[in-house]
């Protein structure tokens, strides 16, 4: 407690969002600290062991989870509370109830109670046992990993641990990083699992633990480690943490960037050492999770309104009831009592009183009419019909040896209404396995044009790079011109565009065959490397601070000196490197619009249906290298503010050099164009949500047959003319339309549904209450939702994550029917969460697309605890 | 498929090509369009006309006479003496004429109805112990509380137990034929074989003990209040009549579903007089009642019927009314239906489009 009162100081709490951090006596004045009362105390067991959470039966006491996988639901014990809690949220299970309570009156019992209780245990017992049996098949993973330094395994996981990490394990709960193998204690971590970004995140300890423990032998130190953390109690928030540790007398401020969350990956560091903060169902990512909840179809909701709902069986029912009841006090009090046998049999009782005890009779009596039988045939049906999907040969990918696999049997009949289908493009429509496919380099285009004609069908004749020891073939690009001018030494533009290549990436070597294969976070990363190193400039290996890169079998060494980090926002990268000469160069690869920005070239590709990259240089003297740096440290080391950051790499990223244009092509799944057009033939809305630009976007269009030639196109500004509907309308009777609308767009016109506030708090953010904060402009939704219905397909470009679950938001507010989003769970993991039907495509199974409940894509360690319903798509069921 | 090896060999986990997994299996899935499910509407509704038609004919060919003996003929008196609960051990006897206008073929039935008496009520219906019933001699001395207020008298348990026991019908007919040539003929009736075959043989059994005769095995129960004799003497006539198994109790214990209803009396006995080998004929009769049962307190009215039955059963006109308005509806539908699909439904956008 002294420690908890020394932390108590008088201050205001602050705002949600506080980047601003670092060593508290430095920079900040005391904070009111007082809810920051989770304790954990380093590599003392007992302390919470004392207070574990313990639970028997539903109840749970004492603080701290435990950290036992749980992909399943139940346990012996829990099975039947759980499962019958479960069962009587269904209304009709209740009402069943209820009359088998009823029948236990005597006065009132029309039958022997156990008629009406044999359905009903029926109903329960079939439902409870299809539960266990969807519970006993679910995987149950535990994995092996470190701690004290001796092996266990997760569920023995306590907190207050200090766990040991190797590479690519994932992190079995909330850590506090204390220090990593690599230098200034950094690590990289990958998050897909949690907020869908492939790009690897670096994690930092904090400068104190990384000094102090790092001494050798490390190890004994670490577990002599006697801090205490002082943190929020576990909440949902994965992107802030607040916390103090206590270490010799000493208090630090920690923050979202020194914190390992659950389900994340190591990556890139051999060894990182942690304290356990959360555990179980503490940490972050499954109290992101919510509770488990009895999902309920459209079929299912419509069959309880009609069976419950007000003027439904129930009322008409009870309506008989009275009627029947009312009939029956007149009868007792006028028939009755001149049969001196029925008179007797009343014994005395008064009319009202036996019409009263009529009605419920004829409740009981009348309770057949409510269809229970109905219930059980769903649940059957459901789960034969997931059988089918499992069982379906065409849905079954070779390649992958996966087939169809529904997880929650309950969503199936959905499949069937969905009125609109909200895609993803990239993995989801195309491959996501990217190729290089054309260059511009100063102005000389490399590379066949492809516009409108089918790659697939075109047969290259492949270049022969037997010359390079390091190829591995597999690079679709025939452009001799290209490997005679970079083998011809003077051409310095072609040399210097493929250095970029090769210097400027996240991609990590490994050797196979005396080869270097590519693990990068980006397939698009992967492509422009891996083109390179068929051209000859083989990267080799990185270290922290160098990069080796083999140009036409010339080693040489590059000085990293900095690495401006690739973000959805900056949309490009850049390097600051020494070459071996000594000349400092800023390598900066990116977006069109965005480079373009920053000179004054053009060389468009985005006609093919390539995505296109520039690459651009810029020489950097000394003196701005060193006053920049200095101005980096100096932000690293104050604030972790990414808006500092922006703005400090943005003043670096100027003035650049045009070296040329990267065309990559992705290209489209297998069946896409047929399923497409199955799904348009169905009267299927089909909306493609894609970060690409709008020409882009268009040709994918036209490709996968989502456009057709004669469709005619609207854009968004045709949104503001008023007449607009009744053209379209007219327009419509001719031809088919389609809209296009982008991002910006969007936020311009409907800025409530799109709002920065939503991109950055998805996860936790009620959004209807900020709708209200932001100034509304009714109508226009409305009249974006009225235009897009009168089109036949809804491309939108240049969406941010963000925006695409506000797309989602707007689709499902503005119509009744069942909506599906497509995703291969990267970043449209926002678009799938705001939807109860939606389909979670695994990576690289071409039309195998699946079904996903509201959480599959959090985690895949956490599947299990998200009821997901895998189930497919295919032009099969379509068709049908 | 198959573009690779590795959806073969042991690991795989290639769903089998089987008829039934890839449902392949023969399946009819007709699909219901105008032209194939308006020609089963013109049938179904033709079937139900021609039928309602056929059984309409088949009714009208059943004759029955019903005499309403409430009050009528000499049973005046009777019905005023049964008002008053003072004479109701009284015996009274009485008697009305009628006459058929035409022979009555083959077999004829003779019944007793009552109007306005309610046997459907749900409490009347439960007031019985079926384990009295079947002969159980533990049930026997210790009637069902379903028998409450009829289960026990003073302490003696009552058999048979309950409110419709109690409420027995207990009149008894008698009819004579009044020839033209003059005299009286009693027609002969079978008094037994007009109960259900199962309640005659299963539902309803005497308690046995060994040794003993019926009054016996009664004896310790008491009698029904309103009856006027117990249960083991309700036939005089025939001894193996009697208890449970007397089949007059068996008819009145199935209960009747509306508060008018007839219960099987007694079948003509065509072979013991060669005037009644052919049905009975036309001419005068009488029917002499034994009148026992109340009616005044119900306003009801107490029947004699005469009917005799054809494959379909008894004289019934609602099955036939029934399937003419039905097959009449569809008819009518369906010729709607017809004008519909081809003033519109030709037109129609259909799934296609």
């Amino acid at each position: 407690t002294s420690v908890e009162h020394t932390l108590c100081h008088s201050h205001t709490v602050g705002e949600p969002e506080q980047h601003v951090f670092g060593l508290w006596e430095e920079t900040r004045a005391p904070e009111d600290l007082h809810y920051l009362s989770w304790e954990v105390r380093a590599n003392d067991r007992r302390f919470h062991q004392r207070q574990q959470r313990r639970s028997f039966l539903c109840f749970e006491w004492g603080k701290y989870a435990d950290n036992a996988v749980r992909s399943y639901k139940y346990t012996p014990l829990t099975f039947l509370p759980l499962s019958l809690y479960e069962q009587f949220q269904r209304i009709a299970n209740v009402y069943f109830l209820l009359m088998v309570i009823l029948q236990c009156v005597p006065a009132i019992s029309t039958l022997p109670w156990y008629t009406t209780m044999l359905p009903l245990l029926t109903v329960l017992s079939v439902r409870g046992l299809k539960d266990l049996a969807d519970d006993l098949v679910r995987p149950r993973p535990d994995f092996p990993l470190h701690r004290s330094f001796t092996s266990v395994r997760w569920r023995d996981v306590c907190v207050g641990d200090v766990l040991r990490l190797r590479k690519d394990q994932i992190v079995p709960a909330d850590l506090l990083l204390l220090r990593t193998s690599e230098p200034h204690s950094l690590c990289y971590v990958e998050t897909s699992d949690i907020d869908g970004e492939t790009n690897l995140k670096f994690r930092q300890a904090l400068g104190i633990t990384h000094h102090e423990l790092s001494s050798e032998p490390v190890e004994p130190t670490l577990l002599a480690f006697d801090a205490c953390v002082w943190c929020e109690q576990p909440n949902s928030r994965l992107h802030s943490f607040k916390g103090v540790l206590e270490w010799k007398g000493v208090r630090h401020l920690l923050d979202t960037d020194h914190i390992l969350l659950r389900g994340t990956v190591l990556r890139n560091t051999d060894i990182a050492y942690g304290l356990t903060l959360y555990t179980g169902a503490d940490s972050k990512i499954l109290q992101n999770c919510g509770r488990l909840s009895v999902k309920t179809t459209q079929m299912e909701r419509i069959l309880n309104r009609v069976v419950i709902g007000v003027r439904k069986i129930v009322l008409l029912l009870l309506m008989v009831s009275l009627l029947l009841a009312v009939g029956a006090g007149i009868f007792e009090a006028q028939v009755a009592p001149r049969f001196e046998v029925l008179s007797a049999l009343g014994a005395g009782r008064s009319p009202a009183y036996k019409a009263f005890l009529t009605f419920w009779g004829y409740v009981i009596l009348l309770s057949p009419a409510m269809p229970m039988s109905l219930y059980i045939s769903f649940e059957v049906v459901h789960m034969i019909h997931s059988l089918f999907i499992g069982w379906d040969l065409d849905l079954y990918d070779a390649g992958s040896n996966t087939p169809a696999q529904a997880h929650s049997t309950a969503l199936n009949e959905e499949l069937g209404q969905v009125g609109y289908l909200l895609s993803d493009k990239t993995g989801t429509l195309t491959e996501n396995r990217l190729l290089f496919r054309q260059c511009c380099i100063a102005g000389v285009l490399y590379g066949l044009s492809q516009r409108h004609t089918d790659t697939r069908t075109t047969q290259h004749t492949p270049l022969d790079l037997s010359w390079n020891p390091f190829s591995r073939g597999g690079l679709q690009f025939s452009d001799q011109r290209l490997v005679d001018k970079l083998r011809d030494q003077d051409s310095t533009e072609v040399r210097e565009f493929f250095t970029v290549l090769a210097l400027c990436h996240t991609v990590m070597a490994e050797w196979k065959d005396g080869t270097p294969v590519y693990q990068a976070a980006s397939p698009d990363e992967e492509a422009l490397v891996g083109a390179a190193r068929e051209m000859g400039w083989v990267f080799l290996s990185r270290t922290r601070d160098s990069l080796t890169l083999s140009e036409l079998s010339h080693i040489r060494h590059y000085q990293l000196l900095a690495l401006l980090d690739f973000t959805s926002q900056r949309r490009r990268m850049s390097v600051v490197v020494r070459d071996p000469e000594g000349v400092l160069k800023l390598y900066c690869k990116g977006a069109d619009i965005v480079i373009l920005e920053r000179l004054r070239q053009d060389c468009l590709y985005a006609q093919g249906c390539l995505r296109t990259l520039c690459v651009a240089v810029r020489s950097v003297s000394e003196e701005l290298w060193e006053e920049w740096s200095r101005a980096l440290a100096k932000a690293a080391m104050m604030t972790q503010c990414g808006a500092v950051l922006d703005t400090l790499y943005d003043s670096m990223e100027r003035e650049l050099t045009l070296l040329g244009v990267t065309a990559i092509e992705d290209r489209l799944q297998e069946g896409v164009p047929e399923t497409i057009a199955t799904l348009k033939q169905a009267g299927i809305k089909v909306w493609v949500l894609t970060g690409d630009k709008r020409e882009t976007a268009v040709n994918i269009g036209y490709a996968c047959r989502l456009l057709d030639p004669d469709t005619q196109l609207l854009q968004g500004e045709e949104l503001r003319s008023s007449s607009l509907l009744k053209v379209t309308e007219k327009r419509r009777k001719h031809s088919t339309s389609a809209l296009v609308i982008t991002g910006p767009e969007l936020v311009q016109y409907i800025p409530n549904y799109f709002s920065t506030i939503l991109q950055r708090h998805w996860p936790c953010t009620n959004t209807r209450s900020n709708n209200q904060a932001f100034g509304e402009q009714p109508g226009w939704d409305g009249r974006f939702m009225a235009l897009s219905k009168l089109c036949q397909s809804v491309l939108c470009c240049r969406m941010t994550p963000g925006q695409k679950a506000g797309v989602v938001q707007l689709v499902r507010k503005h119509t009744s029917s069942i909506t599906m989003a497509i995703g291969d769970g990267a970043n449209d993991v926002n678009m799938i969460k705001m939807l109860s039907c939606s389909t979670f495509c695994t990576k690289q199974v071409p039309l195998l697309w699946c079904m996903s409940g509201l959480r599959s894509t959090m985690a895949s360690v956490h599947r299990s605890e998200s009821q997901a319903c895998e189930s497919d798509l295919s032009t099969q069921i379509w068709a049908s | 498929m198959g573009k690779k090896v590795a959806g073969s060999g042991p690991c795989s986990r290639i769903p089998d090509n089987s008829a039934f997994k890839q449902q392949r299996l023969p399946a009819w899935s007709p699909s219901l369009t105008a032209e194939t499910v308006l020609p089963f509407f013109y049938i179904i509704g033709l079937v139900c006309v021609l039928l309602g038609v056929a059984l309409f004919l088949t009714v009208q060919k059943i004759q029955e006479i019903q005499v309403d003996y409430t009050t009528s003929g000499t049973c005046d008196a009777c019905f005023e003496m049964r008002s008053n609960k003072m004479s109701a051990s009284v015996k009274c006897r009485c008697s009305v004429d009628f006459s058929l206008k035409e022979n009555f073929q083959e077999d004829v039935f003779l019944y007793y109805g009552l109007v306005n008496f309610h046997q459907n009520l749900r409490r009347y219906m439960d007031s019985r112990d079926d384990g009295q019933l079947v002969g159980r001699t533990t049930n026997l001395k210790n009637p069902s509380t379903y028998c409450e207020p009829f289960a026990y008298n003073n302490g003696t348990p009552i058999a048979p137990c309950g409110a419709i026991a109690n409420s027995m019908f207990n009149d008894s007919f008698t009819l004579k034929y009044l020839p033209p040539t003059g005299g009286v003929v009693i027609v002969p009736f079978y008094r037994t074989g007009i109960a259900w075959y199962t309640d005659k043989n299963v539902k309803f059994r005497n308690p046995q003990i060994e040794n003993e005769l019926l009054p016996q095995v009664f004896q310790g129960t008491a009698q029904p209040f309103y009856w006027q004799k117990p249960v083991y003497e309700l036939d005089p006539s025939d001894p193996n009549n009697n208890g449970f198994i007397n089949e007059d109790f068996i008819v009145w214990m199935r209960e009747a579903a509306f508060p008018s209803f007839k219960k099987l009396y007694g079948i003509l006995n065509r072979q013991s007089k060669a005037i009644f080998e052919h049905g009975l004929p036309a001419g005068n009769y009488s029917v002499t009642i034994s009148y026992n049962f109340p009616a005044q307190y119900f306003q009801g009215k107490k029947l004699v019927v005469l009917s005799t039955v054809s494959w379909f059963g008894g004289k019934n006109i609602f099955l036939p009314i029934a399937y003419i308005v039905t097959g009449g509806v569809i008819l009518v539908v369906a010729v709607v239906l017809t004008v519909v699909y081809i003033k519109i439904g030709k037109k129609g956008l259909n799934m296609e489009e």
